[in-house]
């Protein structure tokens, strides 16, 4: 692990830290044994902690953080309105696991991992376990979550491909499993980021033992997946299945994606046709061999198991069924997260395994059963309840927190019926150190563990997330719960070698220009992005032009503000009226108002929606785009929003917001360019680009010149300004403003950058690089649309442009915005179609009679 | 008796459909008294893919899709099937709790295969109403034929034919306060009834022949899809009990599918992508053949 240089200080010496030995007599102390000297896994990182001054400590967990809000770990940080991004904070106080604890603990977990994969094949085959009543039969057929279309799919091979536990620490020293987790489980990426962000930024003192890594863990993903696809392909082609940017663990599914090499997709991105799977990609179908789904199983094909927000795509589980794709984790491994088969475990263990269980559950009642039953009502105060059949963690009563009445009626619901409960044993989690809010204190853990099949065995990551509170109530069960998460280090008996997923093996591989596959759906969003990068440019170059000219002393002689007015208001930027009115009525309401519309970002077609919209496509496409490119493009956003104080915006500070903004774009700009490589995502981002700014050019051109065909000096100035070619004017022409030149400049120069027709010849490349199904021996719709705008611009005379009235130029520019519009449907039904959700219906109107 | 049975289902939308998947349960099954002869199921446009399966309780699927854009879809399943009424059986028929508990212990294939239609599903509630109400006609020691033929009997008085008072959606709770509806809520209802005092029902989806033989009424729910229950009673298997027409189904009755309930063999499921909201037409034509 490498670290940052500690901060050296000639000050006087500073506070350090120190960490307290005792706990509530109730739990376990993990770092510290009943004497109060440090456990031996304990001591190196205790001494080290209290050689570390406080100050220090807490800039380096700053740090820490910071480095984990850049790389966007949190949850739904995507989700709409910043209320509900909640940021991940990290601990960079370690938990501790030495080696012979692990040993019991991987032992235990690979059992119980092996167990529930039993479980699960049984209850979706030959159902042996209930016939045998080594389970009652409401375990499946009074569970919602036996989903009888997954009934007869799991056949060889492990259903259970990734698995997750969570624990607690009891008083006796004991891990117990609080939960299973087998649908799609999460947090390995988040113990992934930990282990990085903390590798970075723990003090030195403290990183001095061997430390398990985790990154094999992820290898033996990459392995088991490859395996699983095996029989299909050579090499198969392994998806992530997103939920999509709703989903609460968006940023894991983009995280894995990118760390295990795999394209992230969406379920409007497969279609099924005929018995396969297939990913819409810019080049046309590409079937899929391995799908490893990261939402809930509930969803994986809308056909077979209805309603719900469905993630996967129609038709699945028939090609499931067919052999023709494997899905990991095999839909139906949800179902032993039901806590109920929590209270039969010993037994299964037994019954299937013929072994002892080695990591016990916490312990659970079947309401259901009514001995247990009647144990529940005698001890009701001492446990806490929950749903016999939700995964656990959704909801949880604690009966001694309800008032006498409210007992009575719970255990009136549960006599309804019992079997829908399970009671189980609280427990008081162990004690570790946490630093929080500038000293070290006593917090309660929970673990997570991960785990992956490995042939008919499996692997267990060595570490886990851990995550922190400071009482020692119940823990919700997910891995937001907390205060704060922790880095998880597993002893290791000897050094560690360095393994890392990005360098497997010493072996060249073929070269390759292209991806392997680009989804449409992210052509389309960078298309998308391409089209607000240039909106967003040039709207703030138009409105700086104006706002600099009304915050000039003299602003109602401005011979040009009328004319760019009329330029703002033609793109929908303000009413009409401000620019019909006369200026000197008008002007003062336009100060007042201009601010609070540009901050508007519910105006559609406004700046701050454009700029927000940017950020709003990087963050789902950052997978597409260099890490400084999304960087820099969410800095932009924030920089800009923080621009605006709600009521207090004045025009000054909106022309500070305009000028930084054009300067960040510009960076985004330079990024992408120097940055990009030029395949599909380049044509298609920069295609978005160049039709944007095709149709503000020749607009603003056409709003200033229409009214009279000729434009005054100041005019003509202002239009150089705004399209930024005042420069290579001046050094051609001096201060020889004329409109011919000026036009010439702005439209049918090829050498100039920011002329029309560079736009339209750039667009004209990029439409020639799209892949084409080579079957019309005639150029397509696409290519003769942008062939004829760059003909119809270069087709423009020296004389036209001399034309006082302007008449030729005119028709051609009003052209422009229609060809423009059409090239972009014809572009997206052809290579984006973006086909939306799909909707259920069933024959529910049609009633029996 | 022989019948030929035209199933005529049209959606129809504004807006075209781009994409659509769909599942069928409209191929009659094969039981001991039921055989079908002959099966099609044509569509218009032609699909681009069509596949059956044998769903989770043996009914065979049909599921279909159009990778191409349609505005109307036509699904016709025409069938020929023979229904031979249930052979007088020598067996007594058991005590109604020796059903109950043999299922509950579940020692052979047969009551195992009973067992998961005892417990709730989407549209049938156990409750001690229904018990209740059940328990009247199911008095110690019973036989359980009996059972079930008072039970329907007096469900059939209580309860009104009402085309206008329920949904699709309306709960058996509601239908049980009101004691009115159609042949899925009765079918639901007591289903709902029979699980509740243990004994194992499930939900048939079926036909009924369109004209009555000669002499006889012509049967409530003919013209369309029909439901009705089967209750298991044990060395007498499975009984089918109609509570609509208060009759055991003999002859007039086709069977399509079964399930738990209605959920579970809906005709047609559907997934589509684009277009407008469908507008429904159903026909449905049985007719007997002359032999």
């Amino acid at each position: 692990m490498t670290s940052l240089p500690l901060i050296t200080s000639a000050s006087p010496p500073k506070p350090l830290l120190s960490v307290p030995e005792q706990a509530p007599q109730s739990v376990f102390n993990e770092a510290f044994d009943a004497t109060g000297q440090p456990r031996p896994a304990w001591q190196k990182l205790i001494e080290g902690v209290q050689k570390i001054p406080v100050a220090d400590f807490a800039h380096r967990t700053t740090q820490a953080n910071h480095l984990l809000a850049d790389n966007g770990v949190t949850f739904n940080v995507f989700h709409e309105g910043a209320k509900s991004q909640r940021p991940w904070q990290l601990d960079l106080i370690p938990f501790i696991i030495d080696a012979p604890e692990w040993q019991k603990l991987d032992a235990g977990l690979r059992q119980r991992a092996r167990l529930m994969n039993w479980i699960v094949k049984d209850c979706y085959g030959s159902q042996s376990l209930i016939r045998d009543g080594s389970l009652p039969p409401e375990v499946l057929f009074a569970n919602p979550g036996y989903l009888r279309p997954f009934d007869g799919i799991h056949q060889e091979g492990p259903s259970i491909v990734a698995a997750a536990a969570e624990l607690a620490r009891g008083r006796d020293g004991q891990w117990y499993v609080m939960a299973d987790r087998s649908d799609a489980p999460a947090g390995a990426a988040f113990a992934l980021e930990n282990r990085i962000v903390v590798s970075r930024t723990i003090p030195p003192d403290l990183n001095t033992q061997p430390v398990q890594r985790l990154a094999p863990f992820f290898l033996r993903v990459q392995n088991t997946l490859q395996n699983l696809g095996s029989k299909l392909a050579e090499t198969p082609r392994i998806v992530l299945l997103s939920p999509g940017a709703k989903h609460s663990y968006y940023f894991e599914d983009v995280y894995l994606a990118r760390y295990l090499g795999y394209s992230l997709v969406e379920g409007a991105d497969l279609a099924v046709r005929d018995n396969r799977v297939y990913l819409k990609t810019l080049a046309g179908l590409v079937p899929i061999d391995v799908i490893v789904s990261r939402g809930i199983e509930r969803g994986i094909d809308p056909l077979e198991l209805g309603g719900g927000e469905p993630h996967g795509v129609p038709g699945l589980l028939r090609v499931h069924r067919g052999g023709k794709v494997v899905i990991a984790n095999v839909p139906g491994s949800g179902l032993v997260e039901s806590p109920i088969f929590m209270s039969f475990l010993p037994t299964l263990c037994r019954r299937c395994l013929s072994e002892e269980l080695l990591l016990p559950s916490i312990a659970t009642w079947w309401c259901g059963d009514p001995a247990q039953w009647s144990y529940v009502r005698e001890h009701f105060e001492q446990l806490v309840i929950k749903p016999a059949f939700q995964s656990s963690g959704n909801e949880e009563i604690l009966p001694r927190s309800l008032s006498a009445e409210a007992r009575k009626q719970l255990l009136e619901r549960i006599a309804a019926r019992p079997h829908q409960y399970v009671a189980q044993e609280l427990v008081e989690r162990s004690a570790a150190p946490v630093f929080h809010q500038g000293s070290v204190r006593v917090g309660h853990v929970a673990l997570r563990t991960f785990l992956v099949a490995d042939g008919a065995d499996y692997s267990v990551m060595p570490g886990g997330l851990a995550r922190v509170a400071l009482s020692t109530d119940p823990m919700e069960l997910s891995i937001s719960a907390g205060v704060s998460s922790k880095d998880v280090w597993v002893q290791a008996v000897s050094p560690v070698a360095p393994v890392s997923l990005l360098s497997a093996e010493d072996e060249p591989v073929p070269l390759r220009r292209t991806n392997a596959v680009f989804p449409s759906r992210v052509a389309d969003d960078l298309f998308w992005f391409g089209q607000s990068l240039d909106r967003a440019d040039f709207l703030s170059r138009l409105l700086r032009a104006v706002i600099e000219r009304l915050t000039a002393e003299a602003s109602t002689e401005l011979p040009e503000l009328p004319s760019l007015i009329r330029a703002l208001a033609d793109q929908g930027q303000i009413e009409p009226g401000f620019a019909i009115e006369s200026m000197s009525v008008r002007l003062p309401h336009l100060r007042e108002a201009l601010p609070r519309i540009v901050a508007n970002v519910d105006e559609r077609h406004g700046l701050s929606a454009a700029v927000s919209e940017l950020y709003r496509l990087a963050s789902l496409e950052r997978l597409w785009m260099s890490p400084d490119t999304y960087r820099k493009v969410r800095e932009t956003a924030e920089r800009y929003r923080s621009a605006f104080v709600p009521g207090r915006a004045s025009l000054v500070d909106l022309l500070d917001a305009l000028n930084q903004l054009i300067l960040d774009l510009a960076a985004v700009s330079g990024l992408i360019h120097d940055g990009m490589v030029r395949g599909p995502a380049w044509h298609v981002l920069d295609m978005g680009r160049r039709i944007e700014r095709s149709k503000h050019t020749s607009n603003l051109v056409r709003s200033m010149l229409a009214p009279r065909g000729k434009l005054e000096r100041a005019e003509q100035r202002a239009l150089l300004e705004v399209i930024d070619c005042r420069m290579t004017y001046r050094s051609r022409y001096m201060e020889n403003v004329q409109q011919n030149a000026v036009l010439d400049l702005c439209l049918t120069d090829e050498t100039c950058p920011r002329s029309l027709v560079s736009q339209l010849i750039s667009l004209a490349l990029h439409v020639d690089a799209l892949p084409s199904d080579g079957k019309s021996p005639l150029r397509s719709e696409e290519k003769r649309i942008a062939m004829d705008a760059v003909n119809s611009v270069r087709m423009i005379s020296p004389e036209q442009l001399r034309d006082p009235s302007a008449t030729e130029v005119l028709r051609i520019l009003a052209l422009m915005e229609p060809d423009m519009k059409h090239l972009a449907d014809v572009l997206t039904n052809k290579y984006l179609l973006h086909s939306g959700a799909p909707r259920q219906i069933t024959s529910d109107l049609e009633l029996p009679q | 008796m022989r019948y030929r049975i035209v199933h005529k289902t049209q959606y129809t939308t504004v807006e075209p459909i781009s994409v659509g998947h769909n599942e069928a349960w409209l191929t009659p099954r094969e039981t001991p008294n039921q055989s079908c002869l002959s099966h099609q199921i044509e569509f218009t446009p032609e699909p681009s893919i069509v596949v059956t399966r044998q769903d989770h309780f043996q009914n065979t699927t049909t599921q279909f899709a159009f990778n191409q854009g349609y505005d109307k879809l036509v699904v016709t399943s025409i069938n020929e099937v023979e229904v031979r009424a249930p052979e007088p059986t020598a067996l007594v028929a058991p005590p109604w709790e020796s059903v109950r508990d043999a299922v509950r212990t579940h020692q052979t294939a047969e009551d195992f295969a009973a067992l998961e239609f005892t417990f709730d599903s989407p549209r049938c509630r156990i409750a001690s109403d229904f018990a209740l109400y059940a328990h009247s006609s199911f008095p110690v020691g019973a036989s359980i034929r009996d059972g079930i033929t008072d039970l329907m009997r007096r469900f059939f008085t209580d309860f009104k034919y009402d085309s206008t008072a329920t949904t699709v959606s309306t709960p058996v709770e509601q239908v049980f306060r009101t004691r009115r509806g159609v042949c899925q809520d009765f079918a639901h209802l007591l289903i709902s009834m029979l699980r509740s005092i243990g004994l194992p029902a499930r939900y048939v989806s079926g036909y009924l022949r369109t004209l009555p033989p000669p002499g006889k009424p012509r049967l409530v729910g003919a013209d369309a899809s029909h439901a009705w229950v089967s209750v298991f009673c044990g060395p007498l298997s499975w009984i089918d009990l109609d509570p609509t027409n208060n009759q055991f189904p003999a002859t007039d009755h086709i069977t399509i599918a079964w399930g738990r309930d209605y959920v579970d063999v809906a005709p047609l499921k559907g997934v589509y992508i684009g277009g407008s909201s469908p507008r429904l037409v159903v026909s449905v034509d049985v007719c007997a053949i002359e032999e």
